[in-house]
């Protein structure tokens, strides 16, 4: 019985954290080469912000010192864009190349497919919103 | 209830959340599933207040390359200000030489704003026919190239009060945010019409979220 309640009580919690987890979606980045390159990345949205603080200080106030010009433009951007339905914002088809900007579900999508590269975006509005602000809180003069 | 009920309840409730909490980011899943090529998934209507800009480029006859760029007025209003980069600060953009050889731009504006509707420059020759003109609070531009195989045509209708919001910066600076505020407020219209043998492009305001 105490082995049943232990048992129930790490299930329950894993369901729980797994939920947490996984509550604001998947930040997922594919990108398929001709030479036979793959890189899979599926990271949980919620776990970018708390990863963001594990990271070395100076690194973070060097990747926001390049961002810095851009980070208010991201931050506004994303912020905004979470305002509006689902919509195809570039669209780009050409002999070598489609691209396509788009958002879908709370999430921004960015497929480029070349002829001899396929690369798709997908990140949670909310996120980028999140690593943006807190980026800017560590970039020097925002 | 008896003790074995309510731990039961209790037991049934901490499940049906569990199980709740936990399908949520699965339907995020079914939703980011890559859907199909453009035009084909069902768009969302945008709001009513919201006015898109529209811009497509595309080649009728060789299909090589096509753009299409869809951006809610609201949203470049925001987004605008925040940029500082070059010549763009905080939604306005300096222009170095606004005399134009000698023209001044504002006096011209305030000259035409100030004039009745009508037609300003007409110009008729064997390579091409163009019309300026004031028209319904419209300033239009007509341009028909004649010298190619397959004619060129130029069309550009601009609101006069967008024009205005432009130029209500200081001086040598166009006022971006100014001007998208007053575009808003204007109804369907297309802006910008160019065909020529290649390419035909326009630009367009209206309230959907997608381009025709």
């Amino acid at each position: 019985m105490l082995l049943a309640k232990l048992a129930l009580g790490f299930g329950g919690t894993l369901v729980l954290a797994g939920a947490y987890t996984f509550h604001e979606g998947v930040m997922r980045i594919d990108q398929d080469q001709v030479n036979g390159q793959h890189l899979h990345v599926w990271v949980p949205a919620a776990g970018v912000p708390l990863a963001m603080r594990a990271v070395p200080r100076r690194y973070l106030e060097h990747a926001a010192g390049q961002a810095a010009p851009w980070l208010p433009t991201v931050r506004a951007m994303t912020k905004e864009l979470r305002k509006y339905p689902d919509a195809e914002f570039v669209e780009v088809d050409d002999a070598a190349q489609h691209v396509r900007i788009r958002t879908q579900g709370g999430k921004l999508l960015i497929d480029v497919d070349k002829t001899d590269e396929k690369v798709h975006v997908t990140c949670p509005l909310a996120t980028l919103e999140d690593v943006a602000s807190e980026l800017e809180r560590d970039a020097p003069g925002v | 209830m008896t003790h074995r009920a309510l731990r039961f309840s209790g037991f049934a409730l901490f499940v049906a959340v569990a199980a709740a909490l936990l399908l949520t980011p699965f339907a995020g899943f079914a939703q980011n599933t890559p859907g199909p090529a453009s035009g084909s998934s069902a768009p969302a209507a945008a709001s009513k207040q919201d006015r898109w800009l529209h811009v497509r480029v595309d080649n009728p006859d060789s299909k090589e390359e096509t753009v299409r760029v869809n951006v809610p007025l609201e949203l470049a209003e925001k987004i605008l200000p925040t940029i500082n980069h070059s010549k763009l600060q905080s939604g306005r953009v300096k222009v170095d030489q606004f005399d134009c050889h000698g023209v001044d731009v504002r006096a011209l504006l305030d000259a035409v704003r100030s004039s009745k509707d009508g037609e300003f420059v007409t110009v008729q020759s064997k390579d091409a026919d163009v019309r300026v003109a004031k028209q319904g609070g419209y300033f239009l531009v007509h341009v028909v190239d004649k010298n190619r195989d397959k004619k060129g045509r130029v069309e550009v209708k601009i609101p006069i009060k967008v024009v205005d919001a432009l130029f209500s910066g200081g001086k040598d600076e166009l006022d971006l945010v100014a001007g998208l505020r007053a575009l808003s407020a204007q109804g369907d219209t297309e802006l910008v019409s160019v065909k020529d043998e290649e390419n035909t492009v326009r630009v367009w305001l209206d309230s959907k979220n997608v381009a025709d």
